[in-house]
């Protein structure tokens, strides 16, 4: 089958999984049918990721549909999230399965909207008309608020609705700046059906209008980096990641808000091209990235509830991405080969986090001390997604943050490079003594005994060892990868 | 043409000035209609070479959505909530008008600052639009009731409705109408979330949404 077709195939796949999931008679089946339509779509995911590797960029349905090298790396990691985390999906509500918490209606609805986030995201991804891109985005505030509050106490209401404002009005933001990019392009003659498409925008960005342009930039940067959790525009953040089931927090962090983050990389070669490279965008972007690392830092340094921790480590990483971004050549390198780490650690780090919260019924991480010994599966999950957080050596985030700080080094960016080290630094002494204290501290409560299934296992198997391999050795396949999508970012077609 | 566009444009103004001086929540409810109607015509005004098959679709559509269902969803989640009538801003009434004023000249000074004056249908499209957006935003700040916010964002969304068809006359009608269908999603969700928060708290003032810190 072609590229276009499978293109095709990409959006229609999870939402008849999802409506396949409405017509399910029981809890168990939705459980199985999300592993199959995960199955299904990452399989017709992978396909169009290999023919774009092979033949370069592939456009489908008039050119609206449209996968390149960059959409289709986070399209990679993005099917890499869902699997792993519908993996851990049956093992997380068999217990509330049983005592009849997580009945056949929530099962429905919940793979209902799982789907529905998964085809929300393919759109944004596949898009190639920013109208249509943005669209996909506020699908998925939409579609992913009710995940949230899958049981429905005051305190998941209260972070659904603050989810759904700040989000909403956040990304109204990014869609006036959406209008604003177009406007920038009004004088230049497009015929109408390409007036919004993408790879139209990119050849004529030398001729767009700058100072729209710049405007625009800066609507964009401030919608989508609420999405993206970014500092100082990341306070729906923490709540709605605490009070959401770990695998939908899984979701959140290891790739909703880097949907949000590739918006914004779609624009770098826009804006830079409109200016002239002058950089401003990237300075942007340095700014949210160092700010959001800060802010984290000093929220996590006194962070005692596991998943609040883990919703600011999000805001920090996503900094560090931003960072990244903003440094140009190696450092978009590292940042995207960061985005891959850390969608990986996210999943491991938030399913283990969920599993051993209803093991200890409760998520403060001081009652979970040895957590090691009581539950080697998820403990050793925990702890060991904690040390690849904050960076330790060998494992994979050491390795693309190492290149960031070189990148800063090489482009004489010392100021960055100190704000990075002193946030990146508060965080690893934050996060080590809860690391140490899970794994080896003296226990606090008895937990329910661990119940631990293949599936499970093969989760922190693999998680964990891709995260060791990456931090060894990158594969020549997925190094190419990442260098052509950096290309795309740094605006050459 | 060009006349009709800038009368619509006024009566957005004056609806959205009139939207920040009102204390009941029905009052605020039929401005958000009102802008809903008017903004139906501006499609079938700015259409390029003449009234369009599309362009009466679209126009139709957004009279349907924003001027009659959006108003009936949150009519009917403001009867189910079953709450006080009043809007309770945290900023008075008339403050609020004049802060409505400042945004005025505050949208004017922007657009003329990005150039923004020179839409060949109407010099105005543009700081109203932006306008708008700020009164949407002030509206979702500056009031206690969840309802009120789900107006203010609304609000915003028709301001940027105002540019997208004055000022880009080439989107297309497909881009529309996925906007549209979000904002929809986006009412029908909100106003289903304003339930949830009736029945799990008893009222539906947000600044009483405060269990969640740290």
């Amino acid at each position: 089958m072609n590229a276009p077709a499978m293109m095709w195939m990409l959006l229609p796949l999870p939402i008849l999984c999802g409506l396949a999931c409405l017509a399910c008679g029981s809890a168990r089946a939705v459980m199985f049918t999300v592993r199959a339509g995960v199955l299904a779509s990452a399989l017709a995911a992978g396909v169009c990721v290999g023919v774009v590797h092979v033949g370069g960029p592939a456009s489908a349905a008039g050119g609206w549909l449209y996968l390149d090298a960059l959409s289709s790396f986070h399209l990679a990691v993005m099917m890499a999230v869902f699997s792993l985390a519908s993996l851990c999906l049956p093992g997380h509500f068999r217990g509330e399965m049983r005592d009849g918490s997580f009945g056949p209606e929530q099962a429905r609805r919940f793979g209902g909207l799982w789907f529905g986030a998964l085809a929300a995201m393919t759109l944004v991804l596949v898009s190639n008309n920013i109208g249509i891109m943005w669209a996909g985005i506020e699908a998925t505030t939409l579609v992913t608020a009710f995940l949230i509050c899958t049981h429905r106490t005051p305190e998941s209401v209260e972070a659904m609705w603050k989810y759904l404002i700040i989000c909403s009005v956040g990304v109204a933001f990014a869609f006036m700046g959406t209008l604003l990019a177009g406007a920038a392009a009004n004088g230049l003659d497009i015929p109408a059906p390409e007036a919004l498409l993408w790879t139209r925008l990119r050849q004529e960005a030398p001729r767009l209008d700058p100072v729209l342009m710049r405007a625009a930039f800066i609507f964009l940067m401030v919608g989508y980096g609420t999405k993206a959790g970014l500092a100082p525009m990341h306070s729906w953040l923490p709540d709605a990641h605490s009070q959401a089931p770990a695998p939908v927090s899984a979701l959140f962090s290891g790739f909703m808000l880097n949907t949000a983050l590739y918006c914004v990389m779609r624009y770098l070669p826009l804006a830079g091209g409109a200016s002239g490279h002058a950089g401003w965008s990237l300075r942007l972007l340095l700014f949210f990235g160092l700010a959001s690392i800060l802010i984290a830092a000093s929220f996590i340094f006194l962070q005692n509830d596991l998943k609040r921790f883990l919703a600011y480590s999000s805001v920090e990483h996503l900094g560090i991405i931003a960072v990244g971004l903003g440094l140009g050549g190696l450092g978009t390198f590292a940042a995207l080969l960061h985005t891959l780490n850390h969608s990986l650690c996210k999943v491991l780090a938030f399913c283990a986090a969920g599993r051993l919260g209803q093991m200890y019924g409760t998520h403060d991480m001081r009652k979970m001390a040895g957590a090691l010994r009581a539950a080697p599966v998820w403990g050793g999950a925990l702890s060991g997604a904690l040390l690849v957080l904050i960076g330790a050596a060998p494992f994979a985030m050491f390795l693309s943050e190492f290149l960031i700080l070189r990148a800063a080094a090489a482009g004489g960016s010392y100021w960055t490079m100190g704000l990075f080290l002193l946030g990146v630094g508060i965080v690893f002494m934050g996060a080590l003594r809860h690391a140490v204290g899970l794994a080896w501290g003296e226990p606090v409560m008895e937990p329910e005994k661990e119940r631990a299934g293949g599936a499970d296992r093969v989760l922190v198997v693999v998680a964990l060892g891709a995260l060791l391999l990456l931090g060894l050795w990158i594969p020549g396949l997925l190094w190419r990868m990442i260098e052509d999508a950096v290309r795309i970012v740094e605006g050459a077609s | 043409m060009n006349a009709y566009i800038d009368i619509i444009l006024l009566a957005l103004i004056v609806s959205n000035l009139l939207l920040l001086g009102f204390s009941q929540i029905r009052s605020c409810i039929n401005a958000v209609a009102f802008q809903g109607v008017a903004l139906g015509a501006l499609p079938l005004l700015a259409a390029a070479g003449g009234v369009s098959v599309w362009a009466a679709l679209l126009g139709a559509f957004t009279i349907g959505l924003k001027g009659v269902i959006f108003p009936r969803l949150l009519l009917h989640a403001y009867r189910e909530a079953d709450v006080r009538h009043e809007v309770e801003p945290y900023i008075g009434f008339t403050a609020s008008t004049l802060a409505g004023f400042a945004a005025l000249a505050v949208s004017a000074w922007l657009c003329s600052r990005l150039s923004l004056f020179g839409g060949d249908l109407s010099s105005l499209a543009a700081p109203v639009s932006f306008f708008m957006v700020f009164v949407g935003l002030f509206v979702i700040v500056s009031r206690k009731k969840a309802i009120s916010q789900i107006l203010g964002y609304l609000v915003m969304d028709n301001g940027m409705y105002v540019f997208g068809v004055v000022m880009l006359r080439e989107m297309p009608l497909l881009v529309d109408l996925a906007v549209l269908m979000d904002a929809f999603a986006a009412v029908f969700v909100m106003g289903v979330a304003v339930y949830h928060i009736n029945r799990e708290f008893d009222h539906m003032n947000v600044d009483q949404l405060d269990r969640l810190k740290g």
